[in-house]
């Protein structure tokens, strides 16, 4: 393991275990900050040409991801005063087998996609495929509303590093969408999450089957 | 190109800058008006000398880093832009009066920019060289036109109207695509220069699907539903740039396409022709049959987009069977008629624009005797209806002549061939003697006779930036009608654009002939202008005592004696009654003391009629029974968009 690379990748594989395995909404807050954070340095280590913009915007990334989406959403928690439980679907032990079930099928299935990946980086697709799919189970999986905002944040890490792995030259201009994205997509739910504590006093996403027409 | 380019940015300018001053609203519709005007005028000057020049000027753009915008101005797109901006400049000055409800600035700020993006979007989808700058100009058109068909939203009928169009013109976009995209994968390129180069099937599909695209945009039958429902519901300037320009762009959109397959087969020109015959009647008979006047003034754009049709798809026939001269006279006629059309047509919404705004209904019924209180509008939307009807001197006649001609000339080629042509000119005479119909109503039941209510009473002019372009175009089509020669040779300019390889063609018995006919009758409706004046300079000093129209010698007369609308159309809608039933709703009178009673009827669209119980029953149907996917479990919803992405991946990498 000399390659810093392989090891950001290895610490992100295992944060998406221990997200599958956080029964509480603060820890898994804290699983989520961490992998932003590690996902969020893996293009300081790619070797590409780093000039002062692509630095600044890596380190934008950083600071958004890994400490301001993450506290947003804690003071959101503590702004609406709910049940500090995942309140999951599938149960915790079962999702922690589904997640290494996951991760040995994103390897299998990685090199069939036929991506530009950059050469000699065999997990950067297989983790960013199993962030993608982790993240989906995780928004399926629980009924927090919480939680899957967090699920949804799992989504775009894996995008994210996708985008990373491109030396494109519009690179910096997809990440930088992609935050905005995120960006937007959190405040927007994090206002949605206060209305539906509202109307229905709750957040368990089981009681808007209400609202089907 | 470069001018082009500049006016309508100046043009885009006139939607952006009202922003800036929405808390002072007379600022605000000034700098609106001014700058689009301004913009509009550059552009007609340099589509007429486009169009007078004969270079052919290119210009290609980078967009998004992996494609090119490219624009080409002919002879063609020139004609289109000369119409486009003719069209616009006037309409900009009457929105200047038109929309004037300083409480509502915000949405008219709005209206102002999708009325400038709509312009420019027009002006470049006829200057658009390659697939993805055309489709791009053409949903930005479509996009901005419907937001100006949602003026007034809050009235549902105008939303649902809204919601037609939006459908329609996204059904017909997707068409386009459809069509484009064959022939991006038959040629590798996106360059519209490659389309001549398709193999012959694939060009009869492309040909069929882009004219189903096309047609929905200018109304062809049956994909002209949304026309009468969308254009009402604009604000009148609006319906007047979208009834008398942005239609053309599918015409435009058509003689393009054709000339780019340039494949010259009588299968278009009879795809062409007979989609025009159906188009003409049908449009005609519903326009006839409406008691709304900008309703009737919809149908009967789609009764002219027939004719236009026709007179191309004998031009195109004409092109097959080798004779330049019918394929000029039916080309030329064609796009003639496209600025004829134009001229008449946003005459008559500017002059229904006013009596909206004046009496604020648009039911014929409720209308009556305003050719007293607004003569200038009265006398202008009588000289359009003279005009769209055909008759000499105004301009309608000058271009329908032309067409005529060419299908007589058409009759003598002989095959199928002379079915078609005499089945033309069957049709544009039944066509004629119903526009004339239906305007002798319009112009009877709104203009002539009595008031029919309290808004008709106390109407009068107002706003001399409405006003004015009224008068312009009504002396335009009397000057087109004039001197025809002129115009005609700009048309036969557009035509030589299609690289048809006709030299000078000898047009010289016809020309002159239009302009002779029209002369005369100028000249004998001068002597009946001049026998008026004589009339009542004789009459001065008498005493001349004036009474209701319809008064009759009875003894109390009211105004409900009159003719209505449906009154007068509807001997003639008994005999078309197969394409054109009734619909009529009166509860029967019963008791020796009957409750009062109502009476009510409506001409019904069997396109309209057909469409509901063909193609939207059964989708409804069907998505009826695929209810239970929607459960409202937000974690399956999730699951739907997993196994989604599963199923492509599948595909893509079995």
């Amino acid at each position: 393991m000399t390659n810093p690379v392989e090891t950001l990748l290895v610490l992100v594989l295992l944060s998406v275990l221990s997200a599958l395995g956080s029964s509480r909404l603060p820890s898994l807050i804290k699983v989520l900050s961490f992998q932003g954070l590690v996902v969020s340095i893996v293009p300081l280590f790619m070797g590409h040409e780093m000039n002062t913009g692509s630095i600044i915007f890596t380190l934008v990334t950083f600071l958004i991801r890994a400490f301001a989406i993450p506290l947003y959403i804690y003071v959101a928690i503590r702004r609406v005063a709910i049940r500090r439980e995942a309140n999951p679907i599938v149960g915790y032990h079962a999702s922690l087998l589904l997640g290494l079930v996951l991760i040995v099928a994103a390897i299998a299935v990685s090199p069939k996609f036929n991506l530009p990946m950059p050469q000699g980086r065999p997990l950067m697709l297989p983790t960013a495929v199993t962030l993608v799919v982790a993240g989906m189970f995780l928004i399926m999986s629980r009924r927090n509303a919480i939680a899957m905002v967090l699920g949804y944040m799992m989504m775009e890490n894996g995008i994210y590093l996708v985008g990373t792995g491109f030396s494109l030259r519009a690179q910096h201009i997809v990440e930088f969408g992609i935050l905005l994205d995120v960006l937007a997509g959190v405040m927007i739910m994090a206002v949605i999450l206060q209305h539906i504590k509202q109307a229905f006093d709750s957040l368990d996403t089981a009681r808007l089957t209400t609202l089907k027409e | 190109m470069s001018y082009l380019f500049l006016s309508v940015s100046i043009v885009l300018c006139g939607g952006i800058l009202p922003f800036l001053f929405i808390r002072q609203f007379n600022r605000m519709r000034a700098v609106a008006a001014f700058f689009t005007a301004t913009g509009c005028l550059l552009g007609l000057v340099s589509a007429v000398l486009l169009l007078a020049g004969n270079d052919q000027p290119t210009i290609s753009v980078g967009f998004l880093s992996s494609f090119t915008l490219d624009f080409k101005a002919d002879g063609l797109s020139a004609f289109f832009l000369m119409v486009i901006f003719l069209i616009s400049f006037l309409a900009a000055i009457y929105g200047y009066h038109y929309l004037d409800k300083p409480e509502r600035a915000v949405r008219i700020a709005a209206s102002h920019l999708f009325f400038s993006l709509l312009i420019a979007a027009m002006a470049l989808v006829v200057t658009a060289y390659n697939i993805i700058t055309f489709l791009l100009c053409w949903e930005i058109m479509s996009l901005a036109s419907f937001f100006l068909v949602v003026h007034d939203h809050e009235i549902e009928e105008n939303s649902k109207a809204g919601y037609l169009y939006a459908v329609y013109s996204q059904v017909g976009a997707l068409f386009l695509l459809a069509a484009f995209g064959i022939m991006y994968a038959s040629t590798g390129t996106l360059d519209f220069a490659a389309a001549a180069s398709l193999s012959e099937p694939t060009k009869i599909l492309v040909f069929a699907l882009a004219f189903v695209g096309f047609g929905s945009k200018a109304g062809v039958f049956p994909f002209h539903a949304w026309l009468p429902h969308a254009h009402p519901a604009a604000p009148s300037h609006i319906s007047a740039l979208m009834s008398g320009v942005m239609i053309k762009t599918g015409v435009y959109g058509i003689v393009r396409l054709y000339h780019l397959l340039a494949w010259h087969t009588p299968l278009f020109g009879q795809i062409v022709i007979i989609a025009g015959m159906i188009t003409g009647i049908l449009g005609v008979i519903y326009a006839l049959g409406q008691q709304d006047i900008k309703r009737m003034l919809a149908y009967s754009s789609v009764e002219n987009i027939g004719i236009i049709l026709i007179a191309l798809g004998l031009g195109m026939i004409g092109v097959a069977a080798g004779q330049p001269l019918i394929a000029v006279l039916g080309f030329a006629g064609g796009f003639l008629h496209v600025l004829n059309h134009s001229l008449f047509k946003s005459l008559l919404f500017m002059g229904a624009g006013m009596v909206l705004h004046q009496t604020g209904t648009r039911a014929m019924d409720q209308l009556g005797g305003l050719i007293k209180r607004m003569p200038v509008t009265g006398s202008t939307f009588l000289i359009g209806s003279l005009a769209i009807a055909g008759l000499p001197p105004f301009n309608g006649f000058v271009s329908e002549f032309l067409i005529y001609m060419g299908g007589f000339r058409g009759a003598a080629l002989g095959k199928s061939y002379f079915v078609l042509s005499v089945l033309a000119i069957i049709s544009l005479a039944l066509i004629g003697g119903l526009a004339l119909a239906a305007f002798t109503k319009v112009n009877g039941v709104v203009f002539q006779g009595e008031p029919r209510g309290v808004p008709a009473q106390n109407a009068a002019e107002h706003g001399s930036g409405m006003l004015v372009p009224m008068v312009i175009l009504a002396a335009a089509c009397l000057i087109v009608g004039l001197f025809p020669t002129f115009f005609m040779a700009l048309a036969i300019r557009a035509v030589a654009a299609l690289n048809l390889g006709y030299g000078r063609i000898p047009l010289a018995p016809f020309v002159p002939l239009t302009a002779n006919i029209t002369r005369a009758a100028a000249l004998f409706l001068g002597v009946l202008v001049l026998l008026w004046i004589l009339r009542s300079f004789c009459y001065r000093g008498k005493t001349i005592t004036q009474a209701g129209t319809w008064g009759c010698g009875f003894t109390r007369p009211t105004a409900r004696m009159q003719y209505t609308s449906s009154s007068f159309a509807a001997s003639i809608l008994n005999f078309f009654s197969t394409v054109a039933p009734l619909k009529e709703e009166h509860p029967a009178i019963k008791g020796r003391f009957p409750a009062p009673t109502h009476y009510h009827s409506q001409i019904q669209d069997i396109a309209e009629l057909q469409i509901t119980s063909l193609i939207v029953r059964p989708v409804i149907f069907l998505f009826d029974k695929l209810r239970w996917l929607q459960h409202g479990e937000i974690h399956m919803y999730i699951g739907y968009i997993l196994l989604a992405i599963v199923v492509a991946l599948v595909f893509v990498f079995q």
